[in-house]
């Protein structure tokens, strides 16, 4: 390589340095805040779900219209993902799981939400049909948003238009650990509701205490039950949509933070590196001009 | 006076978390109050305020603006709004 390619190569390689190291800074900051968010949201998630929990084990759950389970021919799935890439192996793994999740199904049994464009984009390229797609640009998430969804998926699940409903998005652990998930939002079964409070609930801390959600024997309802459910159970899809959404959100600023922090600390050694393989290389045309200089010289004197 | 534990949260906002003597809460089948050692209990939230006696004798108001509910079990309630 000649010294002006490399030179050249070390400015590209020290700009990428230094976009991948802004694109950190701001995914840092946007990471505490999402994060922030999801974290402040698990309280209301998880009294919600544990309410939903406890009256289940009354047989009136069952009978909800979205708590029908039933054949299933029709799904439909929700997935939740970034619009911009540069986030690791976040997208790629969520859309993964989603595709795998469906694959029994044929394609024209499964309609597509996509929140986000990545998602969009895979699905809608491979056949699927994608009855709506939202765009994943704002970090603030209105709960108005997943109300309206659920609401949508609620009526198309009540009149049996689809008969699961599927979501597909990562759960936030950590910000080095971010795990795609499937999980099932319809029919609501206590099983999956307690799937979902365990996600919720840390493993240590604060809010460990309450991983185990017992059943409460008797609990008097007012004004009865029957009107309970139907005002908590549309509302509780909503909910562990929202939060879904949430913890999506986190883990994708997370996974970008951390990208970026690998992208910026691999560019710095590369244009380390490609500075010493320079001057090494000039230091070689040097010596080389020297010694042609010292034996033009000799043999002038001779 | 004996507490109880409460949590009152709204979405992406917890309003409130930690001991209570007592709240005093508009169901939708009337005013009710719950003091520690209440049965296992659930009931809808008509619109309206409620009030929060703290552990410290501290009052709190919470506005019901639409649709909440309360839940009650092994002195530890939980109110969502």
């Amino acid at each position: 390589m000649a010294l002006k390619d490399i030179k050249t190569k070390i400015q590209a390689t020290e700009r990428t340095h230094k976009v991948a190291r802004a694109m950190e800074a701001v995914s840092a900051v946007k990471m505490r805040k999402t994060q922030s968010v999801a974290l402040t949201g698990r309280p209301y998630a998880r009294a919600a779900l544990q309410i939903l929990a406890r009256l289940s084990g009354s047989a009136d759950l069952v009978r909800h219209p979205l708590a029908t389970a039933r054949d299933i021919r029709r799904v439909a799935l929700v997935i939740l993902t970034s619009d911009k890439g540069l986030a690791g192996a976040l997208n790629s793994g969520v859309i993964m799981a989603a595709a795998k999740a469906v694959a029994p199904y044929a394609t024209d049994a499964v309609t597509v939400y996509a929140y986000g464009r990545k998602g969009e984009e895979y699905f809608a390229r491979r056949g699927y049909p994608v009855a709506r797609a939202f765009e994943n640009k704002k970090d603030t998430v209105e709960i108005s948003v997943m109300e309206e969804l659920s609401a949508e998926l609620g009526d198309a699940f009540t009149n049996e238009t689809y008969d699961e409903v599927l979501v597909a998005y990562s759960n936030f652990k950590s910000t080095f650990e971010q795990i795609p998930t499937i999980r099932r939002l319809l029919p609501l079964a206590l099983p999956d509701v307690t799937r979902l409070i365990e996600d919720i609930v840390p493993e240590k801390g604060r809010w460990s205490d309450l991983r185990a959600v017992e059943s409460v024997p008797a609990y008097s309802i007012e004004p009865d039950s029957g009107e309970v459910l139907a005002m908590l159970a549309p509302r509780l899809v909503a909910i562990s949509l929202y939060h879904m959404l949430l913890e999506a959100k986190a883990s994708e600023h997370s996974a970008r933070m951390v990208a970026m922090k690998n992208a910026s600390d691999k560019s710095k050694e590369v244009a380390h590196d490609l500075t010493r393989l320079f001057n090494k290389i000039r230091q070689a045309a040097i010596t080389r001009e020297v010694s042609e200089i010292v034996g033009g010289r000799e043999a002038l004197a001779t | 006076m004996k507490t109880f534990h409460l949590t009152v949260a709204r979405v992406g906002e917890n309003l409130f978390d930690g001991e209570a003597l007592s709240a005093s809460l508009p169901g939708s089948e009337g005013v009710f109050e719950i003091l520690a050692g209440h049965e296992a209990f659930v009931s809808l939230l008509a619109k309206g305020e409620m009030h929060v006696r703290a552990a410290n004798e501290e009052m709190f108001h919470f506005e019901i603006s639409a649709d909440g509910i309360a839940e009650v079990s092994r002195n530890q309630a939980t109110v969502l709004l």
